[in-house]
């Protein structure tokens, strides 16, 4: 008797949860549209907040921005298109790849000048300097390795943090199975 | 895959190697010498009889009518010397005078380093010594930045935000750690 009661609970028990978890993505096609026609223009803004250093952008602000744009796709396709898209070996890649730019850009001070400048002294960059000047090299530093591995650093922990919490939330729903 | 692996350990190892060979260029903690807390030379003038006059505490009018010209005035909002408003410190350690003066600020009450002078072959330097102001008009020339916050941001304070960014670098790394399953890379 108990083994029939068991066998009965087996037949029954994945089909009665895992009727919602395979239930197919709700589409809705106003917000589809919407995010179709807003996640390429959030992208381009937030590039040009990126490395916008000579007015009020910054690496910060356009990494935010960037991570929205993401988000909002997300929030729109579902997790298993997002993922398509952003895959999480990328995102693993711009976290680190961000930090190490910023490294970079001060690395290459004691490379070209043979360990006599200072770390982060972007002046000692003289094969940039001898083409635009020395005002330019700077900028030019500033705005596309300072600012763009910050940005790329923030874009890629926002999204990762997001993805993480949007899964577990996924994984409690299907069939509250704890994640180790 | 084994020479992968040896080629990332020796990477690493290169970049742990210029991290500590960097470490010695970090400028000392509230080092008041370093670059961007030095002072600025705005001009010079005889000597003549201003020694005595600073010893006493009393701001020649030259230098005050200098200063004031040099748009350090009341319609560009900045202090002037005023009559009781300022005080004349010695200082020692760069050997010249240090002249104070009280803003009127109402929770802020102690007098801000303002002015310098010093002294050498009969001639007297008046040097400029507020961290806003030198950010204000040195900046461009310091960094090639036209942005006072960005130079700010990515020059002066460069280490601080490269381990900000390392901050928020760790924090999505632990909460890989602690929420995602495993094999979801």
């Amino acid at each position: 008797m108990s083994h029939g009661e068991k066998a009965e609970k087996e037949a029954t028990g994945p089909r009665s949860t895992a009727s919602p978890a395979k239930k197919e993505y709700k589409r809705d096609i106003i917000i589809e549209t919407t995010a179709k026609a807003m996640v390429p223009l959030i992208l381009l803004f937030g590039m040009y907040v990126m490395v916008g250093t000579e007015g009020t952008g910054g690496g910060f602000q356009g990494g935010t921005i960037l991570a929205a744009g993401f988000i909002l796709y997300v929030t729109a396709f579902g997790t298993v298109k997002g993922r398509e898209r952003m895959p999480e070996s990328w995102n693993a890649f711009f976290k680190s790849f961000g930090l190490y730019l910023y490294n970079g850009a001060g690395q290459i001070a004691i490379i070209f000048s043979l360990g006599a400048a200072q770390f982060l002294n972007y002046s000692a960059v003289w094969p940039l300097e001898k083409i635009v000047g020395i005002a330019v090299t700077r900028g030019y530093l500033v705005a596309f390795m300072v600012s763009v591995g910050i940005g790329v650093t923030v874009m890629a922990a926002f999204v990762s943090q997001f993805f993480d919490l949007a899964w577990k939330e996924e994984d409690e729903a299907e069939g509250g199975e704890q994640p180790c | 895959m084994k020479s992968l692996s040896l080629a990332g350990l020796v990477l690493v190892l290169f970049l742990a190697g210029i991290f500590v060979y960097v470490v010695e260029d970090v400028p000392a903690f509230g080092d008041a010498k370093s670059p961007a807390n030095r002072y600025i030379a705005l001009f010079s003038i005889d000597a003549a009889g201003m020694v005595e006059s600073l010893d006493a505490g009393v701001v020649p009018a030259e230098i005050k009518s200098r200063t004031e010209a040099m748009g350090f005035n009341r319609e560009n909002y900045f202090p002037t010397l005023e009559e009781g408003n300022y005080v004349i410190a010695r200082n020692e350690e760069d050997e010249g005078w240090d002249i104070l003066i009280h803003e009127g600020e109402i929770f802020f009450t102690e007098p801000l380093k303002y002015y310098h002078v010093k002294e050498a072959e009969g001639k007297l330097t008046i040097y400029r010594y507020n961290w806003p102001v030198r950010v204000m008009e040195m900046t461009e020339e310091e960094t090639g930045t036209m942005n006072a916050v960005t130079s700010g941001l990515a020059d002066y304070r460069g280490y601080d935000t490269m381990y900000e960014e390392t901050v928020i670098f760790s924090g999505a790394v632990s909460v890989v750690m602690l929420l995602r399953k495993r094999g979801r890379l």
